[in-house]
């Protein structure tokens, strides 16, 4: 990336013998969202740490604005950061909260105070500036971290978690909210999520970090659809993954469960007899003959779940389990379990994992 | 009056989900009996004593009203000794609440190994029931005129103790040795506190271009205050009714004022048996104002609490 | 950093010199008996002294009953507030604070004045009705701490899930006090019992006044009388409060840890 706005560079940690960061590289555009996704232990919070600087590398280094900020403290950094558990300082108003980091500055009393009634007017909270955060929801008392970490016009806005202490409804408007203003302000942020839904929806580019390492850096679009480990395409969606047998690397043609199918392109670096591993979202599987998915292969539905607009089913092809899901259609009988099924899929859809 | 023990155990919290108020009126007899047991132990051991006190101290002998005991407490050695109790306790209060909140911030935020800590909370909880009669003993053995301390400054460093007018049986005397039990005492009430400081919000703050100064003075203080004044009350309250330690140490040299209560439960020295009820009722006062004053305080100011 | 962590190590230092040179010198002071050299004299006296074990025994009984009468009044009372009466919990928390606010002398001034053989009620009357005056009075003031420890005790099993589910079961009240609460907040209970130990063991104010033989009363006498015997009393007292701490320490291993509770 020409000119990136922050770029970490080869940056380790280890906390004594363990090591939890190994050698991340990731350059951010100015205005750009990313997400860093991954299961607990991943190393993505201590990554976002070391950018805020309450970390501090074993080695690499970290450019924001082309300027080295790896030696500064977090006071010295100028950036904004949300923390899973709102963090607000209870003894101060929604207002006087959202005034801290403008306080501290020494800005001037009454640009604070035109300053904080914007704020309040971008989280939609104008009427609560007197209020104490005991006396907010969960999701109020968010929008005011968030209101505060703005504020004083920080370049780096990071965000720790900041839904998951919410619950199911408001994380999801506050994400839209979050992604929202963080669009007309145009600021570099950075998310942290274990929840790949979240990160899936609301961002520029995900980060799936795995074992201390970025596994996989991409547009929601590439990460959910082509993931290039097996890690992110387990971690990103439900997989199928199904074992079979390379009869003929260079036609790309598979034996799966007994049945031939015709992946339509070569596999490279595989050889007749090797093994390999496909996988198949349940959403590019339909339950019988389907136009534009010549791909088939023949099995008996397992369990039928009934989940309101959607049915997923799940069959079974040889030993493996296969689910897919198909739109609840109020004319047609639900697919019985016990009965033979054909499932349908396109070719191009199979990924070929590595290892 | 004071709640500063509550403040030990934040979360106390009345946990909502009555009964259903139906039942509640129909087993009005036998709810109450469940706590009467109690009721009747304070009322018969705590409430009518003291309450008993307080009424005597605004009687004449022959039963009529009167605030004659009341204005006798202004007579010089009844003044002068509550002028001395409310100097050491206060002394005692103030300067054991700094150390202790001293001590505190060391082992919490001093970067120091785990096990200073938890040696020092063992300690301070023994430390802070060590009172009364063996306390004077243990300081009279330290800084009497044989003790070790005086004998050592005296002999190694050539430096006499009690020439600079220093005695164990004074009022300096007598507040070190509070100290012995006061400051653990804050160390025990106030480290859970500072516990209570939560590590994002110092990190907030840092995000937010705060140094480690600004925000002690915007948040740690501020927090931190109600749960401090509220130790510096019960320290005061602490040394105030304390008897044996200054007891044991000075006999009746130091005109304390539970010395000199004591002097009249034992012996009437004051020739008036309602003099010595104003002089309780005194000790109720202060104390009980220290606490007022402190309720008062904290709703004032900290509007934030739940 | 490194700067805060040498004012830490200094604060502790001070700290531990002002806590740990008074426990040194009264030892050193204690072992000064014998003209010339260190020796346990002092200890031996003090051990070999028909009142010393008298009182000391004395208080130990009165300590226990102390510890049964406020267990009694303190754990159905602490029960049936978190059960059914939540709503008068901060009038208990008041009274419970008193003893704190109110000094012992002014309590134990007003019982002499109550109970006096004369009165409706003299306990002072007899020696039997005084020392029960003296456990009651040792009750009032270890009342706010054995109030708090059994209440966090109760807090930490959440009563009300218990106690329901024991009805569901079928058991009645005794069963339900007995085998479900009481076992739950032992843990509690000793703590609160070792902490009153502690407080009333060397007590001198009330028995002083009650004109009981207890321990307190004995140490004043030894320390207007004696030279060496104070300073070997102090260290044994020191002693049996760190043991009772010890004891509670080494409960608050044992106690039950939220189980029930989501926090």
């Amino acid at each position: 990336m020409p000119d990136p706005f922050l770029s970490i560079q080869s940056v380790k940690k280890s906390f004594g013998e363990t090591a939890v960061v190994r050698d991340f590289n990731l350059d951010v555009g100015r205005g750009e969202f990313i997400s860093f996704l991954g299961p607990s232990g991943c190393g993505k919070t201590t990554m976002l740490r070391m950018v805020a600087g309450f970390e501090e590398p074993s080695a690499g280094r970290i450019v924001v604005d082309g300027k080295d900020v790896t030696n500064l403290k977090p006071n010295q950094r100028k950036i904004g950061m949300v923390f899973q558990a709102y963090a607000l300082f209870p003894n101060l108003t929604v207002a006087q909260n959202i005034a801290f980091g403008l306080n501290v500055a020494g800005t001037p009393r009454a640009e604070t105070a035109k300053r904080v009634s914007e704020m309040l007017v971008l989280i939609g909270l104008p009427q609560l500036g007197d209020r104490f955060p005991y006396q907010l929801s969960g999701g109020q008392q968010q929008r005011v971290a968030l209101a505060r970490a703005l504020a004083p016009k920080p370049r780096l806005l990071l965000l720790d978690e900041p839904l998951s202490a919410l619950d199911a409804k408001v994380r999801v408007s506050l994400r839209e909210e979050i992604r929202q203003i963080q669009k007309e302000l145009g600021i570099t942020t950075i998310f942290v999520t274990h929840d790949q839904e979240e990160a899936l929806s609301i961002s520029d580019r995900i980060v799936v970090m795995n074992n201390g390492r970025a596994d996989q850096v991409g547009t929601p679009f590439e990460i959910y659809n082509r993931p290039t480990t097996r890690f992110v395409a387990n971690f990103v969606g439900t997989l199928n993954v199904l074992e079979g047998q390379v009869v003929d690397a260079g036609a790309g043609t598979i034996q799966v469960a007994g049945q031939t199918i015709e992946l339509g392109r070569s596999l490279a670096g595989r050889s007749g007899g090797d093994g390999v591993s496909l996988a198949l979202r349940p959403e590019a599987v339909s339950l019988g003959r389907t136009p534009g998915r010549p791909g088939a292969l023949n099995g008996t539905i397992a369990d039928v779940h009934f989940l309101g607009s959607v049915i997923r089913v799940r069959t079974k092809v040889g030993d493996r389990t296969v689910s897919l899901d198909t739109f609840n259609d109020p004319a047609l009988p639900p697919p019985v379990s016990g009965s033979a099924a054909e499932i349908a899929f396109a070719p191009r859809d199979l990924m070929v994992l590595g290892d | 009056m004071t709640t500063d023990i509550t403040r030990i155990e934040p979360g106390a919290v009345v946990r909502p989900g009555n009964p259903p108020a139906r039942r509640r009126t129909a087993r009005m007899p036998t709810h109450w009996l469940g706590v009467a047991p109690f009721f009747l132990f304070a009322i018969m051991f705590l409430i009518l004593p003291t309450g008993y006190l307080v009424v005597g101290a605004f009687q004449n002998p022959q039963g009529g009203l009167t605030l004659a005991n009341i204005a006798a407490l202004w007579e010089p050695t009844i003044r002068a000794a509550y002028w001395i109790s409310i100097k050491v306790s206060f002394a005692s209060a103030v300067l054991g609440a700094l150390a202790g909140l001293a001590i505190a911030i060391a082992i919490v935020r001093g970067g120091l190994p785990g096990w200073v800590r938890g040696a020092t909370l063992t300690f301070s909880g023994v430390a802070s029931n060590f009172a009364g009669i063996p306390l004077a003993f243990a300081f009279l053995a330290t800084l009497g005129r044989l003790g070790l301390v005086t004998i050592l400054l005296k002999d190694v460093f050539g430096f006499n103790l009690y020439a600079t007018g220093f005695n164990i049986l004074s009022f300096w005397g007598l507040t070190l040795t509070y100290l012995y039990f006061q400051i653990p005492l804050m160390v025990v009430i106030i480290t859970p506190a500072f516990d209570g400081l939560k590590k994002e919000w110092g990190e907030a703050a840092a995000t937010l271009g705060a140094t480690q100064w600004q925000y002690w003075r915007m948040v740690v203080i501020p927090v931190l205050w109600p749960s401090f004044l509220g130790t510096v009350i019960l320290l005061f309250a602490n040394a105030f009714g304390a008897i044996a330690t200054a007891y044991a140490l000075t006999g009746s040299s130091l005109n304390i004022v539970p010395i000199l209560l004591y002097a009249q439960i034992r012996g009437d020295v004051l020739h008036n048996p309602h003099l010595g009820y104003a002089i309780a009722f005194g000790m109720i006062f202060i104390t009980g104002m220290a606490n007022v004053f402190y309720i008062w305080f904290r709703t004032r100011s900290e509007r934030w609490l739940k | 950093m490194k700067r805060g962590k040498f004012w830490a190590w200094l604060t502790f230092a001070l700290g531990a010199a002002y806590f740990i040179i008074p426990l040194l010198a009264t030892m050193e002071f204690a072992m000064r008996m014998r003209r010339g050299t260190y020796s346990f004299d002092a200890f031996a006296v003090v051990f070999g002294d028909p009142r010393f074990q008298a009182t000391f025994m004395y208080s130990v009984v009165a300590a226990i009953f102390t510890i049964l009468l406020g267990v009694l009044i303190v754990v159905p009372t602490a029960y049936w507030i978190r059960l059914r009466m939540p709503q008068i919990r901060p009038v208990i928390e008041f009274i419970t604070l008193l003893p704190l606010v109110i000094p012992a002398i002014v309590i134990v001034f007003g019982y002499i004045r109550m109970y006096g053989s004369n009165s409706p009620l003299p306990f002072l009357g007899s020696a039997r009705g005084t020392d029960a005056l003296l456990v009651i009075g040792y009750a009032t003031l270890a009342l706010p701490y054995m109030y708090r420890a059994v209440d966090t005790g109760l807090r930490t099993i959440d009563v009300r899930t218990l106690t329901e589910a024991a009805q569901i079961l079928g058991a009645g009240w005794t069963r339900i006090i007995t085998r479900v609460i009481l076992p739950n907040v032992l843990i509690a209970v000793l703590s609160g019992a070792f902490l009153t130990f502690a407080i009333v063991i060397g007590e001198f104010t009330i028995a002083s006044l009650l004109n009981r033989p207890a321990f307190g009363p004995y140490l004043q006498n030894i320390g207007a009388n004696r030279a060496y015997e104070p300073a070997a009393l102090a260290v044994i007292t020191f002693v049996i409060t760190w043991g009772c701490m010890t004891v509670i320490q080494l409960l608050a291993r044992f106690a039950p840890k939220s189980a029930n509770r989501p926090n």
